[in-house]
């Protein structure tokens, strides 16, 4: 009788005292798909470059979730290649050949439908940091679709501007980025 | 009674024991919270606005701050490390992909200047390419004036300058380091292209010229294929600077 006293009052305590009670497993997000597309803007030229090639995951812990994209800087493809070889070599692309973006949201607004982010990018062997970039999120079922423009700069990344006939192109690189997410 | 007693007892101990098990490390994580707090300068501003969403975690920037942060929370169950957020690694990319290369740096910059140097020297051939064509027109004799060689010798002048600059366009585009082995898009695939009927012309076209100059020098009209100098000459001229619109092109002029 005792035993089954003990055997019972440990069935009832010990998974109390576990830390592991009222947790659910720690959701990660993986990027699905993804578009980021920067915009170049010369008196003679307005030039598009586009990658698909990003990759990206976030993982919630204690709520809060931390993002990670990255994107080689040879991926962008603006219909010239001589032109996407000249940006590497302007951008120090095979010096430093990712562009890495950090991010960190709070659990429960990860599913807002604007998203306030603080994005901290590194590019060109430089860090930069923009505050307050809007997101628009549409989600349909489990799929996360963001939509938003983050205003790079080429100052902001120490890139000298290329100049065509002695011009050079403006200092604001746009870059839009549309992305799927989903959570695993 | 003495059986209830007996088992009151057996689970008063147990909740006993495993108070006293776990009362170590509770006292030991509030000890180590008072330590961090006591341990940080006085009343920092965090950087990122309370609305904002963001600690910067993971980042060697602002470590420091996520670690502030996080001892102000109330206490959890187990505090995220301050490098909590993915790597590299975690998307998959290798190390080939992530590391860059200062040779490889290097050898795009020497490209990119070699091909300034080329896209200069380019414009600049323009125009004694374009005075080629131009004095052409004094070029050949009138009505059989043969002797008159002035505006022929300016001509065979302009002439020869730009077929040399023309091959030192040529030599820096040609000397630039390829750093990619997939095909060309775009404009400049054209600018490729057209290499196939400038670079031939430029040396037929002097080729004739000399022929048609020996011809008209002997008193003789100008005849063979010497007579195509001039049809030559202006079919290189013209894929040369459809040459040059082609890399350059779309052109969207907005001032």
């Amino acid at each position: 009788m005792k035993s089954l006293c003990i055997f019972t009052a440990l069935l009832l305590v010990l998974p109390a005292s576990s830390p592991l009670v009222g947790q659910t497993p720690d959701p990660t997000w993986n990027l699905d798909q993804s578009s980021l597309t920067y915009h170049m803007s010369h008196p003679m030229h307005e030039v598009d470059g586009t990658s698909h090639a990003a990759k990206g995951k976030g993982i919630c812990h204690a709520g809060q979730c931390d993002f990670l994209i990255a994107a080689p800087v040879k991926s962008f493809d603006s219909g010239d290649s001589n032109r996407d070889l000249h940006m590497i070599q302007t951008t120090r692309g095979a010096q430093f050949p990712l562009i890495e973006v950090r991010l960190r949201l709070p659990q429960a607004r990860v599913a807002s439908p604007t998203l306030d982010c603080d994005l901290e990018v590194h590019f060109a062997g430089n860090t930069a940091h923009y505050a307050h970039v809007i997101f628009h999120q549409t989600i349909e079922g489990n799929v996360h679709h963001i939509t938003g423009t983050v205003p790079a700069t080429l100052t902001d990344f120490k890139i000298d501007p290329p100049t065509f006939l002695t011009i050079p192109i403006k200092n604001d690189i746009p870059v839009g980025v549309d992305m799927t997410w989903r959570p695993s | 009674m003495g059986d209830l007693a007996a088992r009151t007892g057996v689970l008063v101990a147990i909740l006993g024991s495993i108070f006293f098990l776990s009362a170590p490390s509770q006292a030991q994580d509030a000890a180590q919270r008072e330590v961090q707090i006591a341990s940080l300068p006085d009343a920092p501003q965090p950087t990122a606005p309370s609305q904002s969403g963001l600690d910067r975690g993971s980042t060697s920037s602002s470590s420091n701050s996520l670690a502030f942060a996080d001892s102000l929370q109330p206490p959890v169950q187990s505090p995220p490390a301050p490098s909590a957020g993915p790597s590299l690694s975690d998307l998959g990319l290798t190390a080939a992909e992530t590391e860059g290369s200062a040779q490889r740096q290097a050898l795009y910059d020497r490209r990119t200047h070699m091909l300034k140097v080329h896209q200069r020297l380019g414009l600049i051939t323009v125009i004694p390419v374009a005075a080629a064509c131009i004095s052409s027109v004094g070029a050949p004799p009138d009505h059989g004036q043969y002797g008159n060689t002035t505006s022929r010798d300016i001509h065979v002048a302009l002439g020869g300058t730009a077929v040399a600059m023309y091959g030192a366009v040529a030599y820096y585009a040609i000397r630039a380091p390829k750093v990619s082995n997939e095909p060309a898009r775009g404009g400049v695939k054209w600018h490729k292209y057209l290499i196939y009927v400038h670079a031939p012309g430029m040396v037929l076209t002097p080729i004739l010229g000399a022929m048609a100059f020996n011809e008209i020098n002997s008193g003789q009209k100008i005849h063979g294929i010497a007579s195509a100098h001039g049809a030559v000459a202006v079919a290189t001229a013209i894929s040369y600077g459809a040459a040059i619109v082609a890399v350059s092109w779309p052109i969207h002029l907005k001032f």
